[in-house]
């Protein structure tokens, strides 16, 4: 495929097989200095998502322009990832698909089949089948209610302009998805440390932080369920799962004096030490906040008791998140 | 109550279910004669279990899941694990305004007409296969549609509500079915209408709709076609006069033709035939089935606990034919002698019973129905 092409829609397999064929390591990419236009160009990918929910194109006029934009677009993703935020993570999937309906709008019958095909709608002279329609069409706008539509034996006549609208959903679909089972690696964390915080403040707080008190617990994934339990039943804790404990219930959104509270019948409790040390893992006092440990980690730990969905998942809060209702399960786990 | 469910028993030796596909996946739910809370969560790894479990509980009332589980003998719909679901159609008598005014007959025949709009929309507009679908009395007030094409098995409650919405009219743009075209012609502009009978769904349904309703019209006496037409929700006796003065043949010719003028007076005409032409699928009080995902629906084949009627299979191109009350009977026509506590009037088997007060001796099919409706003991 064209890498102008690749350029224009990086999310495509097409795009993932030619990173790959270039055998660059992440590493490079986050720390070379031939790549600081791509770091670059991904920043502004972020912060265009959420200043103005679209993203401008990139005028790719030399090759080595494509591959910068081809590049910027995997360490978005992973700013996007390490911020931990849903409201990010759908207002950056919906600023992408727009960027990406923009030019889709005017490519040829062929390419928008071909698309079209990427996404598993088929189409047979310029028209698709009802169910494929209702999977990604804007019902909840009358024009596009099905019921105001011209269907004919299931398929339904679009616009070349349509079918683009129609693939801006399923794009913005499927980069949301992926989204959500993204783990980015710490290594993001310092490179882009600066804006990832400035995100998370900006948005973790608006979305992902609503704690809804005891309620919420239910969703906690079963090494922070049991976790609390010991925590709340005087168990000593070792450092590793308080710190686990700690700084997953801060990520979603539990108020401090409450994390406080819940080791108050550690039989070492001493209040103002414990909140030194909470307010430190939270960024309080350090400015850091520390992110959640993935799976991976907490079960070297020996923390580790998973039911079925912890099979399908890397992170405690991709747990959380999914338990929470708020996502389905995408069929294949992206990491 | 023990001559019913001994008549239950009996049938469910060897009663003629139709299975849903792929059983192990569905939950089963059960009603007892004697339970007041339905029996749920009940899974059937083959066909056979099924019929056993029939066989020793002769239940009043048994469902079955829309849906499929990955563990549908689960307590809780988080751990049934939803894997997709059939697209059904609860079409009942109560969801019809004045249904039950005329009797229970009469009731079935209009929830019948309701179902034969159903298919049309299914068959035409959205194209599902006849042998994808299945239609079935319900053995009580109504008729269920079944679709299992795969296509709409993983469709989502918002996906399945637009379906609901398009058989129903609802949400319906009444602008989109007509195309208003201003004509230049000698200086003047004149404001005209275009229907198009001849395309697919609700445009070419209400262009056809208005052309052969102005053609009954027509045809009518004028008091008569004036009446009609009032009938019809936002018409008045003005309106209606104007359509029917102005229906000449030449005006009748072009409005076949897919040209309307004068069109404030036709535009009235589009909403309450749109009205007609939808389906009637909506209760007064809740929200359609439809889109409900995780519904229990009747099993075909088995008995109705308030009627003793069975839930049988119509088949779909002689719906015109079926008659629940002789075609749906799941009992023999024995000679057996009840107790009639309530006067009722009832045709089965196309035969009429008209049954007083104190005891009778009917058919055993007249006998079950008269118990399960609580008219008379046995």
């Amino acid at each position: 495929m064209d890498l102008h092409v690749i350029a224009r829609y990086p999310f495509l397999e097409e795009a993932r097989e030619w990173v790959k064929s270039e055998a660059v390591s992440i590493e490079e990419v986050l720390n070379e200095a031939v790549y600081d236009r791509a770091r670059e160009r991904a920043m502004e990918r972020v912060k265009q998502a959420v200043e103005k929910g679209i993203i401008k194109p990139y005028p790719c006029v030399e090759e080595s322009d494509c591959v910068m934009e081809i590049f910027s677009y995997p360490i978005a993703r992973m700013i996007v990832a390490a911020v931990e935020s849903d409201f990010l993570i759908r207002r950056y999937a919906l600023a992408e698909a727009k960027k990406a309906y923009e030019t889709l709008k005017n490519e040829d019958a062929s390419f928008i089949n071909f698309m079209l095909e990427k996404f598993g709608i088929s189409m047979h002279d310029g028209k698709i089948h009802f169910t494929d329609y209702l999977k990604y069409a804007p019902t909840w706008h009358s024009k596009w209610k099905l019921v105001n539509r011209i269907m004919e034996r299931g398929y339904i006549r679009l616009e070349k302009n349509e079918m683009a609208r129609l693939l801006q959903e399923a794009i913005r679909k499927k980069i949301q998805d992926e989204l959500f089972y993204l783990f980015a690696p710490p290594e993001v964390r310092k490179i882009f440390g600066e804006l990832i915080n400035r995100l998370r403040a900006k948005t973790v707080v608006k979305e992902d932080k609503k704690y809804e008190g005891e309620e919420s617990m239910v969703y906690f994934p079963p090494c922070i369920k049991s976790l609390i339990s010991a925590a709340r039943n005087g168990i000593n804790i070792p450092h590793v799962g308080r710190f686990t404990l700690v700084t997953f219930l801060n990520a979603v959104g539990m108020p401090i004096d409450d994390i406080v509270s819940l080791f108050r019948s550690s039989p070492d409790f001493n209040e103002e030490k414990t909140r030194y040390q909470i307010e430190h893992i939270t960024g309080k006092i350090s400015g850091t906040i520390y992110s959640v440990p993935k799976c991976a980690t907490i079960r070297t730990w020996g923390l580790c008791n998973p039911d079925e969905l912890c099979r399908k998942v890397s992170h405690p809060m991709i747990y959380y998140r999914i338990k929470r209702g708020k996502n389905e399960v995408p069929k294949e786990k992206v990491l | 109550m023990r001559f019913l469910k001994k008549k239950f028993y009996e049938y469910y030796l060897k009663p003629d279910i139709i299975f849903p596909s792929r059983i192990d996946r569905r939950e089963f739910a059960f009603l007892s004669f004697s339970d007041t809370m339905m029996r749920r969560h009940i899974s059937f790894p083959t066909r056979d279990r099924l019929l056993y479990y029939l066989r020793i509980n002769a239940p009043a009332h048994a469902y079955y899941s829309s849906a499929y589980y990955r563990r549908p003998d689960a307590a809780t719909m988080q751990e049934k694990e939803w894997m997709g679901a059939d697209l059904i159609f609860d079409l009942d008598a109560d969801h019809i305004p004045g249904a039950f005014e005329s009797g229970y007959e009469n009731a079935l025949r209009m929830v019948k007409e309701e179902m034969k709009k159903l298919l049309d929309f299914l068959l035409e507009d959205f194209g599902f296969d006849k042998n994808k679908m299945h239609v079935f009395f319900s053995g009580g007030r109504g008729y269920h549609c079944h679709v299992f094409d795969r296509r709409v098995i993983e469709l989502g409650s918002g996906e399945r509500r637009e379906i609901v919405d398009y058989i129903t009219a609802r949400g319906l743009d009444m602008d989109s079915v007509i195309v208003e075209k201003e004509i230049f012609a000698d200086g003047y502009s004149i404001k005209k209408v275009e229907i198009m009978p001849s395309l697919p769904s609700w445009r070419g349904r209400i262009a056809r709709g208005i052309i052969e309703f102005l053609k009954e019209i027509k045809s009518m006496e004028r008091e008569d076609a004036i009446k009609k037409m009032m009938e019809l929700e936002g018409i008045g006796r003005k309106i209606a006069e104007s359509i029917y003065d102005s229906l000449d043949e030449e005006r009748m010719k072009r409005i076949e033709e897919g040209m309307i003028d004068q069109l404030s007076a036709y535009k009235r005409l589009i909403k309450p035939l749109a009205k007609k032409l939808a389906v009637s699928l909506h209760s007064s009080t809740d929200e359609p089935v439809t889109a409900d995902i995780k519904r229990l629906i009747r099993l075909p084949g088995s008995l109705h606990g308030k009627t003793g009627l069975k839930v049988e299979k119509v088949d779909i191109d002689a719906i015109d034919e079926f008659e629940p009350l002789r075609d749906a009977i799941a009992f023999g026509d024995e000679i057996v002698e009840i107790e009639v506590k309530k006067p009722f009037s009832i045709e089965m088997n196309e035969e009429r019973y008209e049954l007083k007060k104190g005891r009778a001796r009917v058919p055993e099919y007249v006998a079950v129905f008269a118990v399960a409706r609580g008219f008379a003991e046995g």
